[in-house]
């Protein structure tokens, strides 16, 4: 006999919550151990201008949220049925994670090419700079990239009718919680090292 | 055994709505960075911003308003727990500051 579903919802969905959890709990490690070096070094550089580094992050920021409004129509599409709509939505999706992803790497570069690196610092000041941005943004990246090839999985096997709504509504979970972290790494690692 | 997830779903409006007002609170954090706040002002008044954008997100676009209650108490505060347990590093990077080797 099988088990009753913990809490009343689908078992995909609680293992979503369960890695969303987990996850949580890295990206509070990694931002703490961010605060930790920060506080710990006495020469942090604050290199971001207002243009174009936070105009960039905050044209980021609005991107990632839309993303996850348009993973929203998609859920509400696919639970009303209506498939080729709900892959438009997916479809959208996944055109603002690759532009989110496109933006992060074009800034990326540009520091690489003022000479900044997990490594180097520039401006003279403490190297855990660009060790603690590169990273912190870098382990977000790859998550919005895992997102985007997801959602790409999802949206193929659903329009094939493979899988059912709840599928996309447990990968929405998953970019919801990507748009959340930016919540987070946006004021703490753009606005406060904001010159 | 699998239940289908029955919960309400919140209108589209509800979620234009949602999005505006993150879009909203952005734009205040932004503005409260070039307001010369003291640093550590600053810092507090970003977490709560951040703190407070993410519980509307949670809330609202990862429905957590629509799930049973129990689910929230059971993930929140672990999480929660295990972000405060990290405070405990604090006094060590105030002594990687104040208790550095003098300079040769």
């Amino acid at each position: 006999m099988l088990e009753p579903a913990a809490y009343g919802i689908q078992t995909k969905k609680f293992v979503m919550w369960l890695f969303i959890t987990a996850d949580a709990a890295t990206f509070g490690a990694i931002l703490f151990g961010y605060g930790y070096l920060r506080y710990g070094s006495p020469n942090w550089s604050t290199p971001f201008a207002f243009s174009p580094t936070i105009i960039n992050g905050l044209v980021m920021t609005v991107i990632l949220l839309t993303s996850s409004l348009t993973m929203l129509f998609a859920v509400s599409s696919a639970r009303a049925g209506e498939r080729s709509t709900t892959i438009g939505w997916l479809g959208a999706t996944i055109a603002l994670g690759l532009l989110f992803a496109g933006l992060h790497l074009h800034e990326w570069f540009n520091m690489f090419h003022e000479g900044w690196s997990v490594s180097a610092n520039p401006l003279g000041g403490s190297t855990l700079f660009g060790a603690t941005f590169f990273s912190i943004t870098g382990l977000h990246l790859l998550h919005v990239v895992s997102g985007v090839v997801a959602i790409g999985v999802i949206a193929l096997m659903y329009q094939r009718g493979r899988l059912d709504a709840s599928y996309i509504e447990t990968t929405g979970l998953y970019w919801h919680f990507v748009d959340l972290v930016w919540m987070f790494v946006f004021p703490l690692v753009y606005l406060l090292n904001a010159h | 055994m699998e239940t289908a997830d029955a919960h309400d779903s919140p209108s589209r409006n509800l979620y234009i709505g949602v999005w505006v007002g993150l879009i909203l609170i952005v734009a205040i954090e932004t503005t409260l960075t070039y307001a010369h706040l003291s640093s550590g002002m600053l810092l507090t008044v970003l977490l709560i911003l951040a703190i407070v954008e993410a519980g509307i997100a949670l809330r609202y676009f990862m429905h957590l308003k629509y799930e049973p209650p129990a689910l929230t108490w059971t993930l929140v505060p672990a999480v929660v727990f295990a972000l405060l347990m990290m405070n405990q590093f604090w006094a060590d990077a105030q002594r990687m500051l104040n208790m550095r080797f003098p300079s040769p």
